[in-house]
């Protein structure tokens, strides 16, 4: 697929800290923010778990982006 | 194989009228591993529990998936329920589809769906490679230890001691006190400090 | 003081500091340096003698430089312990002297000169931290208050001394200086609060409460006396101290608005040169004496107490509260609690309820016979481990260990080294699994195995 193309939207996965991002995405869901639905995030005690062959692992999979936060 | 039962939420109206809840239960009895998926109106109210517990025995399930609210407010709500269900509370997983979905993506109610549908397979994933956990417990000391002897100190290891248990309160000057021995009449009342 | 000196499930362990604390919440292994006093307390009955006849005189700190105290000292008539201790830096005989007086005085037999610093080690569950505040040191700061170098601009604590009846001039407000009774006395607040570029962002929070005290105090005591405020504003968020305030200034206080820019010394006077700021007048009043309201500031010292016990300061030093709100009575460290000033500034209303609420915590986590551990913690698979300890590097809680396993190979039994998980002091957060090579530890509840499946659900 490419950029150009009019409809296209990557896929991204985030990895977000239980006690910092993963709570600050609870509270953009508490205050009703709107973001774009195409990002689907996985909890993680701490961003210091994220093994770097889980972020090879998205792309491999066919993620177009990773988000790692904490 | 494993015997997953998966229980989404309609939050009332909070998930459910952006979130397609059956259509996403529908999904759900799809997944592998999967033996039950069903939705409720208040997963978390006391007949949403017995629900899941009713749905245990029946079915015996041995893993579960609640599709609802954040885990921060409520895993620990039904990791009580698959303890009274039987089961080990740590054989539960959680799927986020209202803080980080319904109420994120309002306008957007098609791809909320399906993205709350991803979220429920990530969670059988994941619950389906879990395996029972215990806490281990360690035995307490029982005494305190109290680092200065100012008022704060002082109140503090008096109502410890006053509880029934040991402290032991150290002060690096030669007497207890801190500052407010140091001080005249004390405000707002100007009654002695000592 | 007395009821916590008498309770009997309270040890007392004065003129001691905390050296190294070891362990974890529910078993904490503290070892702590009991200094020498150079009397034994057993014996010592606390008469007196020996200080009445120590022939060694030095400045008092307990009374801020206002008095003086000898080498063998109680710190002031109500102290607790109410037992001397020898001060080994001026001491005569400690420094090589010939005296030995206080020796020859005791009756009891307590002086002690050979005594030296013990360490004392005992175990405890929960961690109290009460070590309170210090003043800003304004003579480092206040050039236009003269750095220090007239002797009748005072701090609030040294005011308190002075009014204090056991203090250095029996409870009457003297000038430094001569020994007189001051008439005109300027009280300056804010002295390193809320000032960022001489002192601390923040406001100490007591210190309009205790101006409008010692402003009370002076009228009260000084007949014919007059004293004078100079603020930013007046802050009395409390039950009653808005109308303690008023009283204050219906007592005839005279608040003036602005700020003080010079004070010097003219005669036996001292010159206070500012701006009212509501008149948009600038002011120039006579002063016998000036108080300074200084900011509190954390207990000297408090880098590392914090360090040696394990938890964190905030900005300005203070210790840092796991949540503003929520926690405010507990550290990002399980089993360690906070109370009082040392939190940041507050007065005695504030601490005492604090440090109400920081024994509650610790009642709640003592009343427990045994303490469950979180189950998402690391685990080692001992097979697999190398014994490289790259995992022990990494650990932010210095929570693995070094142990070892026996293993039968080419007919020899040999020891092997392993790492080995803590349970107590784990915190979950899987560092260690990311920097392990052969992938022997894992994160039960996160393990390798689920994440990679959750990734994979997620991107299909
Ligand atoms: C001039 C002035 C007047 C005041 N007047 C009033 C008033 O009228 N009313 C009122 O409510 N408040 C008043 N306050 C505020 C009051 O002093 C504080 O609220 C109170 O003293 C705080 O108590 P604390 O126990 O937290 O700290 P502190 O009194 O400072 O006690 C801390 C103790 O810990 C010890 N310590 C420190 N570090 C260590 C260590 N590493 N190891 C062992 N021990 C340690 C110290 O030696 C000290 O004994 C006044 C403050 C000032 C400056
Ligand atoms: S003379 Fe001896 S008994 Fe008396 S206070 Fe001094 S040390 Fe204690
Ligand atoms: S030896 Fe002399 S100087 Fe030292 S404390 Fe005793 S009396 Fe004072
Ligand atoms: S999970 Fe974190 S705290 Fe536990 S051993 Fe590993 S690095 Fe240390």
């Amino acid at each position: 697929m490419s950029i150009e193309e009019k409809n296209w939207e990557p896929k991204i996965i985030g990895f977000c800290c239980n006690w910092c991002s993963y709570a600050g995405a609870d509270l953009a869901g508490v205050n009703r923010f709107s973001y774009p639905a195409n990002i689907r995030v996985l909890r993680v005690p701490c961003s210091g778990r994220v093994n770097p062959q889980f972020i090879l692992r998205a792309f491999q999979r066919g993620a177009d982006a990773v988000l790692v936060s904490g | 194989m494993n015997r997953t039962g998966v229980f989404v939420c309609w939050c009332g109206s909070n998930i459910g009228a952006v979130v397609d809840v059956p259509r996403v239960a529908e999904a759900a009895a799809g997944f592998t591993g999967v033996v039950l998926a069903t939705h409720y109106k208040y997963m978390c109210s006391e007949p949403g529990q017995d629900t899941i517990i009713q749905a245990v025995r029946e079915h015996r399930l041995d893993r579960v998936v609640v599709a609802s609210c954040s885990p921060r407010l409520h895993e620990g709500t039904f990791r009580k329920t698959l303890a009274r269900a039987g089961l080990n509370p740590y054989m539960l997983e959680m799927a986020n589809i209202r803080e980080q979905c319904s109420w994120v993506h309002r306008q957007e109610k098609d791809k909320a769906t399906e993205k709350a549908i991803d979220l429920v397979r990530r969670a059988v994933a994941k619950t389906g490679l879990a395996s029972p956990l215990t806490a281990a417990s360690i035995p307490v000391t029982r005494r305190a230890l109290v680092i200065g002897g100012g008022i704060a100190g002082l109140q503090a290891a008096l109502d410890i001691a006053d509880a029934g248990h040991e402290v032991v309160l150290v002060e690096r000057e030669s007497t207890i006190g801190g500052k407010m021995a140091m001080l005249d009449k004390t405000f707002p009342t100007l009654d002695c400090s000592a | 003081m007395v009821a916590a000196a008498q309770h009997p499930h309270i040890k007392l362990m004065t003129f001691a500091e905390v050296l190294k604390v070891d362990g974890y919440v529910g078993n904490f292994e503290i070892t702590v340096k009991q200094k020498a006093r150079y009397v034994d307390h057993e014996k010592c009955t606390g008469c007196g003698t020996c200080w009445e006849k120590c022939p060694s005189r030095t400045s008092s700190e307990y009374n801020l430089g206002l008095g003086d105290r000898k080498s063998i000292y109680v710190s002031f008539p109500q102290a607790v312990p109410n037992k001397p201790v020898i001060d080994r830096d001026s001491c005569r005989y400690l420094n090589g002297g010939k005296c030995g007086v206080c020796s020859k005085v005791c009756p009891a037999g307590a002086i002690d000169y050979q005594q030296e610093d013990q360490l004392v080690k005992f175990s405890a569950g929960a961690i109290i931290m009460a070590t309170g505040y210090d003043l800003f040191p304004w003579e480092e700061a206040y050039g236009e208050y003269g750095y220090g170098r007239y002797p009748d601009v005072i701090t609030g604590l040294q005011f308190e001394r002075m009014s204090n009846a056991s203090g250095p001039t029996g409870g009457r407000i003297l000038r430094p200086s001569d020994g007189r009774e001051p008439q005109n006395v300027v009280f300056i607040k804010c002295v390193g609060s809320r000032d960022d570029t001489k002192g601390k962002s923040y406001c100490s929070r007591t210190c309009c409460m205790y101006t409008a005290k010692h402003a009370h105090q002076v009228l009260e005591k000084i007949p014919g006396s007059r004293a004078f405020v100079f603020y930013m504003d007046v802050r009395t968020p409390g039950k009653a101290y808005e109308e303690f305030y008023q009283r204050s200034v219906r007592e005839g206080a005279q608040y003036i608005r602005g700020r003080v820019a010079k004070i010097y010394q003219s005669g036996d006077k001292l010159m206070v040169k500012g701006a009212d700021t509501l008149l948009g007048m600038p002011v120039e009043l006579e002063a016998d004496l000036v108080v300074l309201a200084t900011a509190m500031t954390p207990s000297r010292g408090y880098g590392e107490i914090a360090r040696v016990v394990g938890f964190s300061t905030d900005k300005d030093g203070f210790f840092q509260e796991a949540h503003p709100k929520l926690r405010p009575m507990e550290t990002n460290t399980a089993g360690v609690f906070l109370a009082g000033a040392c939190q940041g500034p507050r007065d005695i209303p504030d601490t005492v309820a604090q440090a109400s609420g920081a024994a509650m915590k610790v009642c709640a986590l003592l009343s427990k016979e045994r303490l469950e551990t979180e189950p998402m913690i690391s685990s080692v698979n001992r097979s697999l481990c190398s014994g490289c300890l790259e995992c022990a590097r990494v650990c932010p809680y210095k929570a693995i260990e070094e142990d070892s396993v026996s293993e039968r190979a080419g007919g020899k039994t040999i020891r092997r080294r392993v790492a080995s998980v803590n349970t107590g002091l784990c915190q979950g957060c899987g560092c260690c699994t990311v920097a392990c090579r052969p992938g022997a530890i894992n994160l039960l509840g996160f393990t390798n195995e689920q994440l990679l499946a959750e990734v994979d659900a997620l991107c299909l």
